[in-house]
């Protein structure tokens, strides 16, 4: 994974040198004055990427943020503050990070519709407060100093070009990180992200602190280009439009914030040569956003895949890891229950969904969890796992009680579950969410030998490519992965075919012994409860109606009528 | 007379197949009972009739006319009712708007009022507040008042009182004998197999039985066979 | 004492207008789901039509006609986008693509209307206003606080009291169900947007002589408006009613007071964040599961 990240880093430096290289070789100044606004609306564009493409999540306020920045540099100037440019970008930057902050924290609340409102508002109101105080120096006419030195455009060209490229090269570190992928995780489910053990408020709050200080820097350096900045630099129509070119050419890739900063900066000059009036471009940007959401896919994303056509990405043909691979269990003690309900009552207003249920699941064992459609299993789960707002009775894990803990919490202490629809990020590779899934620390053979016991695909391959069917095994193997005292599957088995139900309840079976994880299955086919469960409890209108060994259990005249509304000993009466 | 007819119908959630060539048939005056353990696909087979979902294969025909690519709208005006589980009433509505929403010009209030005089004292409530039998009456007859040849009808008897689903399926026998074709998704098999003509019964998406409901309403031990398996017993 | 009055009272010809843009949010919002971002857009289109059509010399009447109709028609046409191509995408892509369209519909706006240059919009509401206590209500303001209680009084009384409002309110609240029922969901969907874009034409044709009238600016009024919708939870045409003349209020008040009067236009802002995190406090998780 280090390795990766390097090997990123290495070629992304390497690309923009060269780059930056052959700009100052080949190109006039009027060109590389134009460039520089390329590579500076390109950092804008990475601040966007990173909130927008990577956690999923609407910020309509991206230019206030910048404006944050350039305003900071601007009143560094004026005062004259030590360090030039450089250090100013840099508290420009930090500046515009409470604000990022700020922002973040109604987004741990509000998404979709509501956050773009509230961004959207900040923004306006933003406008509204810039216009009145000004940009500092915009009266007396005082330009914002460039880094000594480097004061002609090519310098400041090649000034821009290190920041961008340290942002760049930064970036590529982090998204590759646990935090980049937890990113990618509450983008597709904030529950499933939270099950991993990923901090959903962390996660948010570093992607809108980190995006508000890149946002910040670029502002920074905008003010460093101009000179002066007005209000309207930073308007609502400025962030509006950059969301809508982030959208497009997917701002979350290297090439999709250089290819954006290339439309935002060059299109104008393009249309001015044709004579063309130059707010077409804001035209051509938000139809280019509706497009790519139509389709699903960024410019970036389809030229990856054109590009691939071309030159196949290699997969190395998975290596038949054999199971003495398989991670070692972690050593648990004793012989106590690892999980205990007592008494556990959830209402959803004036409906009990849960009604005193209580369960024990005894350490090394797999225990069944059965009932009719709208008998509390998925209740039962949430409760257990810290999905509900609020429930009455007592969860106890290997003997402490958890109910102040939330899902993060839960998770991250070794109580871990799967999903009935997965929601996996696709754009992780099948190894990445198995290392996410796992909190680290396995290695790539171990990783294989986990995909091969399980039958999964190979950990080169994308998720966006895997069938829902896999994915849920997939699910399954990033609970074993973690090794945790306790995994709850939740109808692992739906659509498979018999044959692999089968199968898969065999492995469910052994997953106490080989990994050292108790599991509590819950399942409709019988046939897969009575191959992998020991133990089962039958749950009907929220209440435990059975609880013992599973035959026993399945062959009690009450199970069979709460399961087909047959009477059967009134059916033998007769 | 056939009146709905299903052949090799695939349906797939996700990608996954959860109805695997079926073929269903539903005759007026007749109810056909589907039965099966939760998860084995039925209520996506009743999507995939009335359109909820798409289909992947095979096809669907309403007295010989292929549905496949009508719209759900658009089946629904030709004549096939669903009535989904969970009781879908519009619960800011009374009994009564609920059921003029889709009032058929043919149609009136008094033949659903009729079939259940319970509704008529309770016509101007407000239908969040009825009781789960209730509501499940106003969601069937709202389908009726749309003059559907066939009803689809999903877990009604779901959460209710015995005495409230025997009732229920004394008013769906009913329907039939005025001439309906019904298609009757039950987990709780005896009440609608005392009720129903015709039994299929669904595992893990294909049907396993195909019969008449007196016979299997008189075999339990084959019913339970067919729901929970029998890879226990056997070995 | 008199001059708080007299700056409330000024307060409320824009109270007035925040209140009809709120209530056609919510009637957008709680027939189609959709909270239209490009609703005060889209009316400005309409409103333009019917200034460039008086500068044209054509008379009032029929401008103000052919604007309401350019109005609904154009948001008939975003309806139809989102619709057709978006009705199954998640939250924050509906909220992305009505983003996406705004800039789009605020570019070509400009363009077409000349930038930011304000247009001399017709006065629709001549005389004078009445006195009151002393302080001057502006027939402005009258008409847009009529119009806004009869746009509420129409709103419910077609929900509550027609088959076609009966058939919209099972398509609010159970799409599928409604559908499966065969009542003409697309058909009545589509109705939504044009009524909604002539009703918000209308509004912005009644404000715009009482703003900056340029195409920008009045594609703005969308803050106000949602801080006014949401005021009513999206639900309640009434609290958006009120709400929209408490926020033009709350401005005019803030405009008595040095230091804060530059920053009146931030109020909204103010109003959606803390009805909002308010209204979301119990939300934890998205809806994916």
């Amino acid at each position: 994974m280090k390795r990766d990240s390097s090997f990123a880093a290495l070629k992304t430096a390497a690309l923009i040198f060269i780059a930056g290289a052959l700009c100052l070789f080949l190109l006039s100044s009027y060109w590389i004055f134009l460039i520089t606004a390329v590579f500076i609306i390109g950092v804008a564009l990475q601040s966007l990427g990173l909130v927008v493409g990577r956690a999923g999540m609407i910020s309509l306020c991206q230019m206030s943020f910048a404006g944050v920045g350039a305003w900071v540099v601007g009143y560094l100037n004026v005062i004259d503050f030590p360090g030039g440019l450089p250090v100013w970008l840099l508290i420009g930057g930090l500046a515009a990070l409470p604000f990022g902050i700020a922002i973040g924290l109604p987004a741990l609340r509000l998404r979709g519709i509501n956050l773009a409102i509230v961004t959207l508002g900040f923004a306006v109101a933003f406008g509204v407060v810039l216009g009145t105080i000004t940009y500092p120096g915009q009266t007396t006419f005082t330009m914002v100093a460039r880094p000594s030195g480097l004061e002609s455009d090519q310098g400041y060209f090649i000034f821009v070009l290190a920041i961008y490229g340290i942002i760049a090269v930064a970036l590529e570190f982090i998204t590759r990180s646990r935090l980049g992928a937890s990113w990618l995780a509450i983008r597709h489910s904030e529950r499933a992200a939270a099950s991993l053990g990923v901090s959903v408020p962390k996660a948010k709050l570093s992607a809108f602190a980190i995006s508000a200080f890149i946002a910040g820097i670029s502002g920074g350096l905008l003010a460093g280009y101009m000179g002066t900045l007005l209000a309207d630099n930073f308007s609502m129509m400025q962030s509006l439009v950059l969301f809508a070119v982030a959208i497009m050419v997917g701002a979350q890739f290297p090439l999709g914030a250089i290819l954006g900063g290339v439309l935002v900066a060059l299109f104008p000059e393009l249309l001015r040569r044709l004579s063309l009036p130059q707010d077409l471009g804001s035209v051509f940007f938000g139809v280019g956003a509706v497009q790519a959401l139509s389709t699903g896919e960024t410019i970036s994303e389809a030229f990856g895949r054109l590009g691939r056509k071309i030159l196949p990405r290699r997969i190395r043909t998975q290596k038949r890891a054999s199971e003495a691979s398989l991670p070692a269990a972690r050593v648990l003690d004793g012989d106590k229950a690892v999980l205990e309900m007592r008494d556990v009552t959830v209402r959803y207003g004036n409906v009990v969904a849960l009604n005193r249920a209580s369960l024990v699941v005894p350490q090394g064992t797999v225990v069944g969890l059965i009932g009719p459609n709208g008998a509390g299993k998925s209740t039962f789960v949430d409760a257990i796992t810290g999905f509900l707002l609020s429930y009455e009775g007592k969860i106890l894990f290997q003997g402490k009680e958890i109910d102040a803990l939330s899902a993060t919490q839960r998770a991250r202490a070794g109580l871990r579950r799967t999903w009935q629809t997965t929601r996996m990020a696709p754009e992780l590779t099948v190894g990445e969410y198995i290392r996410l899934a796992s909190g680290g620390g396995l290695s790539d053979e171990e990783v294989d030998a986990i995909l091969v016991w399980l039958d999964c695909p190979p950990s080169e391959q994308l998720i966006s490519s895997v069938d829902a069917g896999a994915r849920r095994l997939l699910d399954v193997a990033g609970a074993v992965a973690a090794r945790p005292p306790v995994i709850l599957l939740d109808e692992p088995a739906a659509g498979q075919s018999y044959a692999e139900a089968v199968m898969l309840g065999k492995r469910i079976a052994e997953i106490p012994e080989r990994f050292g994880s108790s599991v509590l299955l819950i399942e409709h086919d019988m046939d897969l409860v009575r191959s992998a469960c020991s133990q089962v409890t039958v749950l009907d209108f929220g209440a435990v109606l059975a609880a013992g060994a599973t035959q026993e259990v399945l062959d009690m005249p009450s199970v069979k009528k709460a399961y087909m509304g047959i009477d059967f000993d009134e059916e033998a009466a007769q | 007379m056939n009146i709905l007819e299903t052949e090799n119908l695939v349906i797939k959630r996700m990608g996954i197949p959860v109805v695997r060539e079926v073929n269903l048939v539903a005759s007026s005056g007749e109810i056909s009972v589907l039965l099966g353990a939760n998860g084995a696909g039925k209520t996506t087979l009743l999507e995939g009739i009335s359109g909820i979902i798409p289909i992947a294969s095979g096809s669907v025909e309403l007295e010989g006319n292929d549905m496949v690519k009508v719209s759900a709208g658009k089946r629904a005006l030709a004549g096939i009712a669903h009535v989904e589980q969970g009781r879908t009433i519009f619960g800011s509505m009374t009994t009564e708007e609920n059921l003029k929403v889709a009032l058929h010009p043919d149609a009136s209030l008094e033949e659903i009022y009729e079939l259940f005089p319970e509704l008529l004292a309770r016509k101007d409530v407000q239908s969040m507040m009825l009781s789960g039998g209730e509501q499940q009456m106003v969601v069937i007859g709202r389908a009726l008042v749309g003059r559907p040849k066939v009803v689809l009808i999903d877990e009604m008897s779901a959460g209710l009182a015995p005495v409230v689903v025997n009732r229920l399926m004394k008013g769906v026998r009913r329907l039939a004998d005025l001439g309906l074709a019904v298609v009757l998704v039950e987990q709780f098999a005896n009440l609608a197999l005392e009720i129903g003509d015709r039994a299929y019964v669904m595992r893990r998406g294909s049907f396993v039985y195909e019969g008449d409901c007196a016979t299997l309403g008189n075999d339990p031990d084959q019913l339970h066979h067919l729901y929970l398996g029998d890879i226990g017993e056997a070995a | 004492m008199n001059s708080l009055l007299t700056s409330a009272v000024a307060g409320l010809s824009a109270g007035g207008a925040y209140a009809i843009l709120g209530v056609c949010v919510v009637f957008t919002y709680r027939l189609v789901s959709v909270v239209k971002f490009t609703a005060t857009a889209l009316g400005a289109i309409g409103a333009f039509v019917m200034v460039i059509m008086t500068e044209m010399g054509y008379p009032l009447l029929p401008s103000v006609l052919v604007g309401i109709l350019v109005g609904a028609l154009a948001s008939t046409a975003v309806g139809l986008i989102t619709t057709i191509w978006f009705s199954g995408s998640s939250q924050s892509i509906k909220a992305a693509v009505t983003a996406a369209l705004l800039v789009c519909i605020i570019a070509m706006g400009q363009r077409l209307t000349g930038g930011q240059q304000p247009r001399a919009f017709p006065d629709i509401v001549g005389g004078a206003g009445i006195q009151l206590a002393g302080v001057t209500i502006t027939a402005a303001s009258l008409v847009a606080i009529g119009f806004a209680v009869f746009l509420t009084v129409a709103a419910e009384q077609v929900l509550n009291r027609t088959r076609m409002g009966l058939q919209l309110r099972a398509l609010s609240e159970r799409p599928m169900a409604a559908e499966l029922l065969g009542i003409p969901v697309r058909r009545l969907a589509i109705g939504v947007w044009a009524a909604s874009g002539a009703m918000t034409s209308i509004a912005l044709m009644l404000v715009a002589p009482l703003r900056s009238p340029d195409f920008g600016s009045l594609s703005l009024l969308v803050v106000p408006a949602f801080a006014a919708a949401l005021i009513g939870s999206f639900k309640s045409f009434r609290a958006a009613l009120v709400g929209g003349i408490l926020i033009g209020v709350i401005e005019g008040l803030a405009s008595v007071f040095v230091g804060l009067n530059q920053y009146r236009a931030a109020v909204p802002f103010l109003v959606i964040l803390v009805v909002l995190l308010w209204s979301q406090r119990g939300a934890q998780w998205d809806e994916a599961r």
